[in-house]
């Protein structure tokens, strides 16, 4: 038995030793530059590829690419753009070349310099992949006029392209690791960060040392960078409540109080739209959906207060339109064109020829099971039955735009005007499957891409309006993006992007 | 002996190009569009259209089936179509994560349930009782739930281990101490429960054969009747028994991999097959295939020195 208590002895005394070596929150003390040691952050996914020409992602792929990549512009806490690598940017006269004017005094991690040449070969490289975003870049021209001067020469105004500067298509790589296929897994930037493979697993763990030689060494707050992927929402919260981050992407808004009351504080921003998009706008494969009244029904049949507490313990806002509060479309006013009157609904179906109501063909996914059966629920409080078809998680976007369902579910990003327009309003838009088209919104169009800045804002509300008028989605809420800090770090949340700006984060002292 | 162990790993080997056949053809009936899930909902379909090339996938099944065994054959098993990594890295980097943490918990349920197995079988009464009583509970509480406790109570709480992640022993071997400790006694419990059952069941079955009077009536002591013979002969099912648990084991590290956020196998698995990253879940069944296929070699081969009535041939 003595052996036994030597044994447990034994165990004691290395779990004590352990203590001295669990737990990450003694990392924050600054150092003499003035810089804290390290940042250590919890994404939920992990970049599918560094090289820019086929896995260049923002959102919550952001911080990976921030960290060692420079973009042309860059956004700051109020979603301004502004110089970064490019100092200055400038149209001509009727908007189809972008002359941008480059930093003079940036070098790739491997010493290679970033001129024109350089910015040129990385656009080129971005918009002939298959990066997601790939085609925002189609159809331009990029062309090197000196060591710093790149233009973009484009067939038609593209009100979007500075802002995508600033994204993923802005990223800039070395063209010197372009043939390399480990420039998948060992980027080649200008980035505040260096990427240290040897200590990093890829899809688990990036772990980035400071760019010694960065050119903007003032937005450098921490000498290291960790991101941990991890997809668990337990596993995220033990790592919060272990002190095991300093900031983490909260994806179940259920465990906001909890992580509150463990001394977190939440930062929050509402990116995404959850509802009903009613794509069969001409009634093609469900003819009742080319009734407007029809689809000005369906939009009253729902209690959105109820499904926001229901499906998003509250967090987030109700609202009835695609465009977001910062797009200069957006109005109040509008989010209560169709108050929740199932009755009313009723009748209105009854004007539009459908008394005893219709079949509806949707698609389901087990993930989101109990939105569909509210879905499915109110619709047939005002005589719609809904007919499911669980497609396999693999196929769910596939099938939406193929079309084969004249309606669906779905949650969507609200991107700044002209994205959003091109992602699901005008004809050939990925989220328009259909290819709805109407004069009106082609005349909305065509003065937001060719009129002034004045003429584009109010073309941009009246199409706002005019897509809420004629009900072409049924949007029930934006949801909150949450992302949680410790009390070591502040944080400055960007409004326009569902991860923050890893420039965002300082220590606080 | 040479020839049996040529034999098996013969048949080994047809195993493992035979599963390697059916998990391609399952992958491409659960498949989906694959593509569109690398690419996400902004991708345009003319971008969907142009990954699919770059993957391959728009070329007839088995000439796909086909170009992969060639290649995995020389060695190469591709990249990652979700992280860009080469296969061979990504497995090899995670066999060694789950590995540790398997092997630690075989050890471990080995070296307890033996001792705790004689011990109820020997001692019998409240001893046995109380053994029974836990062995139950442990078989019954599932991994997960074990996994959830240990981290709230020894990581959050107390702040003894890491609650997430991984520190690789040529780092710093009490970080790996701190990472392994929790995910090793969560995956432990279920198996000590089992195999300590199966040790009591041998022993008592085998202190009541003639050849124990036989021991005990020349005089040996209990001591050496037990641990000299009586294991010996228990030694045999209850190796067979360790030998399905270290494969169960394998499974649980899925779980348990999870809940600490362990870059293991079992989390690769569960996020490649979820994704549908192909080149990633054909290597890894190859993998595990290879594993079942050498433990149950191992397992006859020990048997056989442990009993040589067990014959390979």
């Amino acid at each position: 038995m003595f052996r036994w208590k030597a044994t447990a002895a034994t165990i004691a005394i290395a779990a004590i030793a352990l203590t001295g070596c669990a737990g990450g929150g003694d990392d924050s003390g600054t150092s003499d530059s003035g810089r804290a040691d390290r940042l250590t952050l919890t994404a939920i996914i992990g970049p599918t590829s560094y090289d820019i020409g086929q896995g260049a992602e923002y959102g919550n792929r952001s911080p990976f690419f921030q960290a060692v990549f420079d973009t042309l512009l860059q956004k700051n806490g109020e979603g301004e753009i502004e110089p970064w690598l490019a100092t200055d940017w400038e149209y001509n006269e009727d908007n189809t070349v972008l002359t941008l004017t480059l930093r003079d005094d940036v070098e790739f991690t491997d010493g290679t310099p970033l001129d024109a040449e350089a910015v040129v070969a990385s656009l080129e490289r971005f918009r002939d992949g298959t990066a997601p975003q790939a085609a925002t870049l189609a159809g331009k021209e990029f062309a090197a006029t000196d060591a710093t001067t790149v233009t973009i020469t484009q067939p038609a105004p593209d009100p979007s392209l500075v802002n995508l500067l600033s994204i993923a298509p802005g990223l800039i790589q070395a063209p010197s690791t372009f043939d390399d296929p480990d420039s998948a897994t060992e980027p080649i930037g200008s980035g505040p960060y260096v990427l240290d493979t040897a200590a990093s697993v890829t899809g688990t763990t990036y772990v980035y040392t400071a760019n010694p030689e960065y050119w903007n060494p003032d937005v450098v707050k921490y000498d290291n960078l960790t991101i941990n992927v991890i997809e668990d929402p337990t596993a995220t919260l033990n790592a919060l409540k272990a002190g095991e981050a300093n900031g983490a992407k909260i994806v179940n808004n259920d465990t906001i109080p909890e992580i509150e009351a463990s001394g977190w504080t939440i930062e929050a921003n509402e990116l995404d739209f959850q509802g009903l998009l009613l794509f069969d706008r001409a009634g093609t494969m469900a003819p009742e959906l080319a009734d407007v009244n029809v689809r000005k029904a369906i939009n009253m049949a729902f209690d959105r207060e109820a499904l926001l507490e229901a499906l998003q313990a509250g967090y987030g806002t109700v609202t009835e339109q695609v465009f977001p509060t910062t797009s200069v479309g957006y109005d109040e006013a509008l989010d209560s064109t169709y108050e929740y009157d199932p009755e009313g609904a009723k009748e209105l179906l009854a004007e539009a020829g459908y008394p005893d109501g219709f079949t509806l063909n949707m698609m389901s996914t087990a993930a989101f099971q109990t939105t569909f059966d509210l879905v499915a629920q109110q619709l047939a409080d005002i005589g719609i039955t809904v007919n499911y078809t669980d497609p396999g998680t693999g196929n769910f976007i596939t099938d939406m735009l193929a079309p084969k369902y004249p309606a669906t579910w779905m949650a969507l990003e609200q991107n700044p005007d002209w994205q959003l327009i091109n992602f699901m309003i005008a004809p050939e838009a990925t989220f328009n499957p259909f290819g709805s088209q109407d004069p009106q919104v082609d005349e909305y169009i065509s003065t937001i891409q060719n009129g002034t800045q004045e003429e584009a804002d109010q073309a941009t509300k009246d199409l706002n309006a005019w897509i809420v008028e004629n009900a072409w989605f049924a949007p029930f809420f934006r949801v909150q993006g949450t992302y949680a800090v410790d009390a070591d770090t502040d944080l400055e949340f960007w409004p326009s992007n569902a991860y923050p700006s890893i420039f965002g984060f300082s220590p606080k002292n | 002996m040479l020839a049996f162990i040529f034999r098996r790993l013969l048949s080994g080997v047809i195993l493992i190009a035979v599963i390697s056949f059916l998990a391609f053809l399952l992958l491409y009936a659960a498949g989906g569009d694959i593509p569109r899930r690398i690419l996400g909902e902004n991708a345009t379909a003319d971008t969907v259209a142009k990954k699919a090339e770059e993957l391959g996938l728009d070329r007839p099944l088995l000439t796909q089936y086909f170009d992969w065994l060639t290649s995995a054959f020389t060695g190469d098993l591709g990249r990652s179509w979700f992280t860009g990594e080469l296969v061979t890295t990504s497995v090899t980097n995670r066999v060694a994560v789950t590995l540790s943490i398997v092997i630690g918990a075989t050890v471990i349920s080995a070296i307890i349930s033996v001792v705790v197995g004689v011990l109820a079988a020997r001692r019998g009464g409240a001893v046995d009782g109380t053994v029974q009583v836990f062995s139950l509970i442990g078989f019954a509480i599932p991994g997960f739930l074990i996994a959830l406790f240990l981290v709230l109570v020894f990581a959050i709480n107390l702040g003894w281990f890491k609650a997430t992640g991984y520190v690789p022993l040529t780092t710093s071997v009490a970080g790996w101490l701190s990472s392994v400790t929790l995910p090793i006694i969560a995956l432990s419990i279920g198996a000590i429960a089992t195999v300590t059952q199966q040790i009591r069941g041998s022993v008592i079955d085998a202190m009541s054969r003639d050849y124990v009077r036989t021991l005990r009536s020349r005089g040996l002591s209990t001591n050496s009747v037990v641990y000299r013979h009586v294991l010996r002969n228990a030694g045999g099912p209850a190796l067979a028994v360790l030998a399905v648990q270290f494969i169960g084991l394998l499974g649980g590290a899925v779980i348990v991999e999870q809940v600490f956020a362990i870059p293991g196998m079992g989390q690769l698995t569960v996020r490649a097959t979820t994704l549908g990253d192909i080149p990633v879940v054909m290597a890894l069944v190859i993998v595990f295939a290879i594993i079942v296929v050498v433990v149950n070699l191992l397992i006859d081969l020990a048997q056989a020195a442990l009993n040589p009535k067990v014959r390979l041939s």
